[in-house]
């Protein structure tokens, strides 16, 4: 982490000196540092996986569900810090307590949704801020997963990540026509013989692995911004699912590995580069959505 | 009779503290349109879910085919064609008609498996039998209310069901269309013969289609030919001051408290 730290103001320190030389130069003298091909990998896969779950998670109305397993996420990771134990680990298990929880009150009909993940958002990121000051001493780590720190992604949290993209990715590539038709309708997919209740908590399973996928990359703040934006924007721009799903994966590694470029060549902090990159080609997709300019009338 | 599809057994439905079907006692053969009616709360949405297997008996028994619906699994769902009440479909909903119509292969084919050009071949064939083919490549949020419905009849055809459940599938329908969809049902049922179940508020226009008529009022109220169960006497008890008799040969049910 230090040693990665250190190996980026390095960097920097030389990007000032080097003003002078062409982009292409300073690109590709870039990717001839580990640091940075691990981060652009890291950006790629953490754009992919985040953008391909946000289809399902954009067109189920899960967005609130997304932003307050993110906020638990962290609470998890501060526990762990507190307590000695991996980071990610207690990551994984708060995420997935709460989009359990929160599906099963949806399940049951209990309160409204946004409700419960109201309380339970709110209740995780006290707990986060309890953890923080039993710690005592500052810690600069445990920020770096609230807000991100994609330039100093290690060897192992790569191979993590890729690990974990792998089993989301597989697992949406293989049930990928069984979450389309809940996104749908979930009760029409339970009637049509189709294990919607099974698939549904599968896909909250997958959300809370995707937050802690992109929790160091983006950090819990910004995480669910590269859940919810390049689908959102996907969303705008065609009428097919499989299109959707296409364009929203290309946007999100898009802007993830762009954010981190552009992070670099502007000495920007990288999550709020890769999120509002992403808010930016939101809005374009907006204004230029052929949704809009060219809606069809029912016939 | 031919061999009984659906199997109530003095069956009672509902939630903790709530009854929402007594004791229900009703045999469906197979082939058979039958038609039931009811005012608001009477059962009839529980009925529906009771025969998709999404609920249970808290006594009694209902069998669906051959099995009892708190054992009915994926496969056996599959075979029911289910038409839900009309929701608000969001018009942006990225989802094309032949997409649409392709979910109805979804449950038969399982976990995992893609589906195949014959899948797509069946759902194209649901949507021509309800006239859509030609839409297939349009987006689902662009089609009338009415074109909307007929997909979602694809959707279910294309389960190859033996069973078409439908809960108020000329809701929100302007008239032309409520015609057109319910002729559209008719034709299937004679054509496929298929079991039809189909739930409404609207005795005109299903009185002279159905072969027979069930009545509910959180009990089995009546149930016979159409005939049969639409007499002044019989409707009053049920529906009491929303029912207005115009003419012998026309019932009208006021629809007030219906969303």
């Amino acid at each position: 982490m230090v040693r990665a730290r250190d190996a980026v103001d390095s960097v920097i320190a030389r990007t000032h000196s080097q003003i002078t030389r062409s982009p292409h130069t300073i690109m590709l003298e870039l990717l001839a540092y580990d640091f940075m091909q691990r981060s652009l990998l890291a950006a790629a896969l953490v754009g992919a996986v985040c953008s391909v779950i946000g289809v399902f998670v954009v067109l189920r109305g899960l967005a609130f569900a997304g932003a307050g397993t993110a906020h638990a996420a962290f609470a998890g990771v501060t526990l762990a810090y507190l307590l000695g134990f991996p980071p990610l680990s207690l990551a994984i298990v708060f995420g997935l307590a709460t989009v359990w929880i929160t599906g099963w009150v949806e399940e049951k009909g209990r309160m409204k949704l946004d409700v419960s993940i109201g309380i339970l958002y709110t209740a995780t990121m006290a707990l986060a801020i309890l953890f923080l000051g039993l710690m005592k001493t500052y810690n600069p780590e445990v920020y770096g997963y609230l807000f991100g720190s994609v330039l100093s992604v290690t060897t192992e949290e790569l191979m993590t990540i890729g690990g974990l993209s792998v089993v989301v990715l597989g697992t949406i590539l293989l049930l990928s026509k069984e979450l389309y038709f809940i996104a749908f309708d979930q009760e029409m997919a339970a009637a049509s013989g189709v294990p919607a209740r099974q698939i549904f908590y599968l896909l909250l399973t997958l959300v809370a692995l995707t937050v802690v996928i992109a929790l160091k990359t983006v950090g819990a703040i910004l995480v669910f911004a590269m859940i919810l934006i390049p689908a959102s924007t996907a969303y705008q721009l065609t009428h097919s699912l499989t299109q959707m799903t296409l364009y929203s994966m290309l946007i999100g590694i898009f802007c993830a590995v762009s954010g981190v470029l552009l992070s670099y060549a502007f000495d920007l902090p990288s999550g709020p580069s890769i999120v509002l990159l992403a808010t930016g080609l939101f809005f374009l997709a907006v204004c230029c959505s052929p949704k809009r300019l060219h809606r069809i009338q029912p016939t | 009779m031919t061999h009984p599809i659906i199997r109530f057994d003095h069956a009672t439905f509902g939630f903790p503290g709530i009854v929402a079907l007594e004791d229900i006692s009703l045999t469906i053969p197979e082939s058979e349109f039958v038609g039931v009616i009811g005012p608001n709360g009477s059962g009839k949405t529980t009925l529906c879910r009771a025969v998709l297997g999404l609920m249970a008996p808290l006594s009694g028994t209902l069998r669906v085919l051959d099995c009892a619906c708190e054992e009915l699994r994926c496969h056996h769902r599959a075979l029911i064609g289910y038409l839900p009440q009309k929701g608000m479909i969001d018009r942006n909903f990225p989802v094309t008609v032949l997409e649409a119509a392709m979910m109805g292969r979804y449950g038969a084919l399982g976990l995992f498996r893609r589906p195949s050009q014959k899948d797509r071949d069946i759902a194209r064939a649901a949507l021509a039998q309800v006239g859509m083919d030609h839409h297939r490549d349009s987006a689902l949020g662009a089609l009338s209310g009415g074109q909307q419905q007929r997909v979602f009849i694809a959707r279910a055809l294309a389960q190859q069901p033996r069973i078409l459940l439908l809960d108020e599938p000329t809701t929100g329908l302007d008239l032309t269309a409520q015609h057109s969809v319910v002729e559209l049902i008719q034709q299937l049922h004679q054509e496929l013969k298929l079991t039809v179940l189909m739930i409404t508020h609207d005795i005109n226009m299903i009185r002279s289609r159905v072969d027979r008529l069930v009545l509910l009022k959180t009990k089995l109220f009546a149930q016979g030919p159409p005939q049969e169960v639409l007499k002044p006497d019989i409707l009053s008890q049920v529906y009491g001051k929303e029912l207005v008799i115009t003419d012998k040969d026309f019932v009208l049910v006021e629809d007030y408290h219906h969303h």
